[in-house]
């Protein structure tokens, strides 16, 4: 997704290894009943993106995990893999009707405000978040499973 | 804590995005710290972003990179857990408050109402700020230049959409025209992004807007 952002070649690949450090780093933070690594490794490279725009250090994203206080999570509660869920929603992501997929991937890839995909495609920014809605809905029986 | 009203499902999905304004972003991460529930939510929508990335095809790395990233990654430190803010000051919120909610500057801002910009980085675009409302006073009638984003820290107000307490949240486009009344009682305190300044109906007030800085 760093390529996509219009940052120049260089710029993406150091984000992507800063990306993989982080990664790296944070590796024994890592819990897998947390989520699948695909989706830990995408806000962790959202974070450095951010971050590399805005240049500074306060963070306005703030980390799920820093504020999960009482992690009581119940181990073992028959969680589908998430790995599996990935795949699953991956699957339900490329059967979207096209107009819902174009704003989600415009949104997570892309990484367009509503209000600059509004203006790109030139639908109303009351129809964008709907488009968001429906698609969330379409979605959301197979996020479910999540703990 | 009891929270009635949440954030718009599009726009916790452009929080996972990442393409949230900052002043919008702060408001929705001070948000979770109180709420369970859409922590949860944006477990889910995280998700999407994971699964979209998992569909994206893979793009070469120039060569040298590997040799560049592994050299790297001898000298890596393994990162520890954040520690817990000061009491008073949800965690997301204490980077734009080193100082805690008392030491706050506050503008007079009509009678009973009061405002104080949080500083932001100079990419924001919007505006991020603290409204204290004394109790049973009313915010001016308004409609929005753009979205809203109202989350409860202290005390509650009610308009014509219920009354919002500690950790709702209001999240209104900018056609919705709301008059929130504070609740009589204690202060209530706000924290607010808006995109554009707060467009009011009111006359009296529009003449006065420039003059408060609302
Ligand atoms: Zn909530």
């Amino acid at each position: 997704m760093m390529l996509r952002l219009g940052v120049e070649t260089g710029t993406a690949e150091d984000l992507a290894q800063e990306t993989m450090l982080n990664v790296w780093r944070k590796a024994h933070l890592y819990s897998a009943e947390k989520g699948a690594a695909s989706t830990w490794i995408f806000t962790i490279a959202r974070n450095l993106r951010i971050d590399h725009i805005r240049r500074q250090s306060s963070r306005p994203y703030v980390d799920l995990d820093d504020v999960e206080i009482e992690s009581d999570a119940p181990l073992g509660s028959a969680v589908v893999e998430q790995s599996q869920i990935v795949a699953r929603v991956a699957k339900a992501l490329d059967v979207l009707p096209p107009e819902q997929r174009e704003v989600v991937r415009l949104s997570f890839i892309m990484e367009m405000p509503q209000s600059e995909i509004a203006e790109r495609t030139g639908i109303p920014l009351g129809t964008v978040k709907s488009r968001l809605r429906l698609a969330y809905d379409r979605l959301r029986p197979l996020l479910e499973d999540l703990h | 804590m009891t929270i009635s009203f949440h954030p718009d499902i599009a726009t916790l999905m452009s929080f996972s995005a990442g393409t949230l304004d900052e002043p919008y972003a702060v408001v929705i991460s001070t948000h979770l710290a109180m709420c369970e529930a859409c922590r949860e939510q944006v477990k889910r929508t995280n998700l999407i972003g994971g699964a979209l990335l998992s569909l994206e095809p893979a793009t070469e790395m120039s060569a040298g990179s590997l040799d560049r990233f592994m050299s790297r990654l001898d000298d890596a430190e393994p990162v520890q857990p954040k520690q817990q803010s000061k009491p008073g000051v949800p965690a997301p919120l204490a980077a734009y408050l080193p100082d805690g909610i008392d030491a706050v500057h506050w503008k007079f801002s009509g009678p009973g109402v009061a405002i104080a910009d949080l500083p932001t980085s100079r990419n924001a675009s919007g505006r991020l700020m603290l409204l204290r409302v004394a109790g049973g006073r009313k915010v001016p009638e308004h409609s929005h230049g753009g979205q809203e984003l109202t989350l409860i820290l202290k005390g509650a107000y009610r308009d014509r959409f219920g009354v919002f307490a500690a950790g709702d949240i209001a999240d209104h486009d900018e056609d919705v025209e709301h008059q929130p009344i504070a609740e009589p009682g204690e202060d209530c305190i706000c924290l607010v992004a808006v995109d554009a300044k707060l467009s009011f109906r009111s006359r009296l007030v529009r003449t006065l807007q420039p003059l408060f800085g609302i």
